[in-house]
């Protein structure tokens, strides 16, 4: 298709590409605000949000540093995926500088081509200096070249300019990028430490308060005089209900090699039901699937 | 956007790692109690009509209580008595804290009704099903018998040991002036029959480990002598008269040997000798008294008391090269050693502030208890399968008599046989 009042107009033609360098300048825009918007998964880790003791400031500091330089081996598959987006995006930021460029250009050029015009014109007009003019013309001529050229050289250096800069930007990115990455690495710990102090950390006082409940329920029922005297073990697991009732009753992972042993403590289990358990879903996914270990004669050397 | 929705998955997986890899919660449960397993004994559902067996729950109920490892649930409030696995109210005994309950029925057989099947159940309350179901069948007047051996097939299922409710015991009673009798009877003192009557004391009876005899002392040679007797043919042999005293009979486990304690040199001494007679040996030689002696069950030591350290202590010596090693040292006397089958624990009368009481020390940790509270307890004697001991005690500090207590110390049981005082007591071997 071809648009011959567009082709004639070199005026308009420049303002739409401009138009369409900046529309597509501000897409490019949109994209880097999303790009930028991903807080939403640190808002998850509200867990270790809610036990302020457990949550060292530090961190948030050192993300600003530049320092960290080795993505973690955990995350090194992320860090590749999101730089090759970031190539993605960094050729497109170039190709659109390119353009933009090149308007600015073309710009220059129709300034310096009406200048020339101009120039023309008043030769025209001043018929009689005209040798002046041509001269003028001969010098504008030289001008426009020595313009010309120094606009190439300065454009040149501009390019040269420009993709230093973007080389600039491009390592910025890349660092930022490093650095975004180098946080989700961070972030990710922070919230799997924060999951695991659950367990040993704040929440493990609670923890361990109902570990002691349990344990102290099916002591309880330990009948050891069914075990013989000599030191042995154990092992059971077993699956509870939020109840405290089993799931499927008890597994014996390590017999005592004494059947009414084994027995006896596979009921002491059993009639511990319903095992204490607390309320909060969190705790009780740390219960949900424990592993009995028994030493009935008391502990194996 | 893209990279937003995988960098979402990312932090997911890694949690999700993190969480497989995460071990289960361990908590670990150190020790346990010496308690005792409920057992509810339903009675029989008798369709025979013999009163007599009405009353084999209860004596399956004495049993298991007497062992010390079974508590028997109150059944007094429950009407309908369940007879097998289906018709049981799983929840309401599991509500009566009952672990297990057994339940059966009584059919006449054979000819003219003259025989009994009992068809018994141990059902499990916690698991809901039935453990064992067996039937048996016996002359009615057999029913104590029978009850017995059910409650060993009991015993022996929950524990792995072997229930001793179908072994012996021998008494010897004081039946008046010059009058004493030697007795067997069923563990819990019934069906007693004599098989020595003297005019003079007997003591110290010992059955052999295959059950076919025991050694006793007389004193009818107007000093203590040892005999050997036949149980099944009543034939008596005697063992050891030598010069001075003869006492203290000891089977090995062998049933072979003896060792006896004699007076022939001065103080007490320990000596081997055959079962028939030959080939008497002096264990050791010292000047101190040593006596009461007890093999262990691997037949290569034999435990006894002796005042070589000034109070009476109980300790070892290796049959073959006669070292001695001192076992006790709590109490001011230690006296009257046995030891259990496994041979891990040793039985003996403890002496403190002038009580004697029945007392176990564990041989691998040196640490004993006291079963009974004394204070005129004498020779213990360890069950078959060492879960209990039968002592004698005197009631009210007056009439000898005798019981069993278990060895966790939980149940002390009176046996039953009259009013008259006992002498000494042993327990039989198991019934093959």
């Amino acid at each position: 298709m071809r648009l011959p009042w567009l082709e004639n107009n070199d005026n308009l033609q420049a303002n739409l590409f401009t138009l369409v360098i900046h529309l597509a300048l501000f897409i490019f825009m949109i994209f880097s605000v999303n790009w930028q918007v991903k807080t939403p998964y640190y808002a998850e880790v509200e867990l270790w949000d809610a036990i302020p003791t457990q949550i060292k400031p530090k961190p948030l500091i050192k993300r600003a540093t530049p320092k960290v330089q080795k993505p973690q081996p955990s995350i090194a598959e992320k860090i590749v995926e999101a730089k090759k987006d970031a190539d993605i995006q960094l050729k497109k930021k170039k190709a659109a500088e390119l353009k933009k460029k090149k308007a600015a250009e073309l710009k220059k050029k129709k300034a310096a081509e009406l200048k020339k015009k101009k120039a023309a014109e008043l030769k025209k007009k001043k018929a009689a200096e005209l040798k002046k003019i041509e001269q003028l013309k001969k010098k504008a001529l030289e001008e426009e070249k020595l313009a010309e050229l120094q606009k190439r050289l300065l454009e040149d250096e501009e390019v040269e300019k420009v993709q230093k800069k973007l080389l600039e930007q491009d390592d910025l990115e890349r660092l930022q990028e490093e650095l975004r990455n180098k946080d989700l690495a961070k972030e990710t710990r922070i919230a799997i430490e924060g999951t695991q102090d659950l367990v040993a950390g704040t929440n493990s006082g609670e923890l361990e308060k109902y570990k002691a409940l349990i344990q102290q329920k099916i002591y309880q029922n330990v009948n050891k005089q069914l075990c013989g005297l000599d030191p042995l073990e154990l092992i059971f697991e077993i699956v509870l209900m939020p109840t405290g009732d089993l799931i499927g009753g008890a597994k014996m992972i390590k017999s005592s090699k004494i059947e009414s042993c084994d027995q006896a403590v596979e009921r002491a289990i059993l009639q511990a039901q319903p095992l204490p358990m607390p309320q909060d879903n969190r705790l009780f996914s740390q219960l949900k699937k424990l592993k009995l270990k028994f030493q009935p004669n008391g502990p194996i050397n | 956007m893209k990279q937003s929705f995988w960098k979402f998955f990312f932090l997911i997986w890694l949690v999700c790692i993190s969480n497989a890899s995460h071990a289960l919660e361990v908590i670990e449960i150190l020790g346990g109690k010496a308690s005792q397993i409920p057992v509810a004994v339903i009675p029989f559902k008798d369709n025979n009509a013999q009163k007599s067996m009405q009353l084999m729950h209860e004596v399956i109920t004495n049993d298991l209580n007497r062992s010390g490892l079974f508590s028997s649930i109150d059944i007094s409030g429950v009407s309908d008595y369940p007879i097998d696995e289906r018709e049981v109210n799983f929840s309401n005994w599991a509500a009566l804290q009952s672990q297990f309950i057994v339940v059966g029925k009584i059919d006449a057989i054979g000819r003219s009704n003259s025989q009994m099947q009992v068809t018994w159940s141990l059902i499990d309350i916690y698991k809901e099903k039935t453990v064992l179901s067996v039937a048996i069948k016996g002359q009615p007047s057999q029913y104590r018998v029978i009850a017995h051996r059910i409650a060993d097939t009991i015993y022996e299922k929950l524990t792995g040991s072997k229930g001793v409710f179908d072994t012996n015991i021998a008494f010897v009673k004081k039946l008046g002036k010059e009058k004493y009798s030697l007795f067997i009877a069923d563990y819990d003192g019934h069906n007693p029959r004599a098989i020595v009557n003297s005019r003079y004391s007997i003591i110290s009876p010992r059955w052999s480990p295959n059950g076919k005899k025991i050694a006793y002392v007389s004193f009818e040679k107007k000093k203590p002598v040892i005999y050997v007797q036949d149980i099944e043919t009543g034939k008596r042999t005697l063992l050891a008269n030598f010069r001075g005293n003869n006492s203290a009979p000891a089977w090995s486990p062998d049933s072979k040997k003896l060792a006896i304690v004699l007076t022939y040199s001065a103080n007490s001494q320990i000596y081997t000798i055959d079962a028939d007679g030959k080939n008497i040996k002096q264990l050791m030689r010292t000047r101190s008294i040593n006596t009461e002696p007890a093999w262990s069950p691997n037949g290569k030591e034999i435990y006894f008391s002796s005042d070589r350290a000034g109070s009476a202590q109980i300790y070892k010596v290796d049959v073959d090269t006669n070292e001695v090693v001192r076992v006790t040292f709590e109490g001011n006397n230690n006296v009257s050693p046995s030891l259990s089958p496994d041979g891990k624990l040793l039985l003996f009368l403890n002496q403190d502030n002038g009580s004697y009481r029945v007392a176990i020390q564990n041989l691998l940790s040196n640490q004993m208890l006291k079963l009974t509270n004394g204070p005129d307890d004498e020779s213990p004697i360890f069950s078959p399968n060492g879960h209990m001991v039968l002592f004698t005690y005197k009631d009210y500090g007056k009439v000898s008599k005798i019981g069993t207590v278990s060895i966790n110390g939980l149940k002390m049981t009176p046996i039953d046989v009259g009013s008259e005082t006992i002498l000494e007591s042993t327990w039989g071997p198991l019934s093959d």
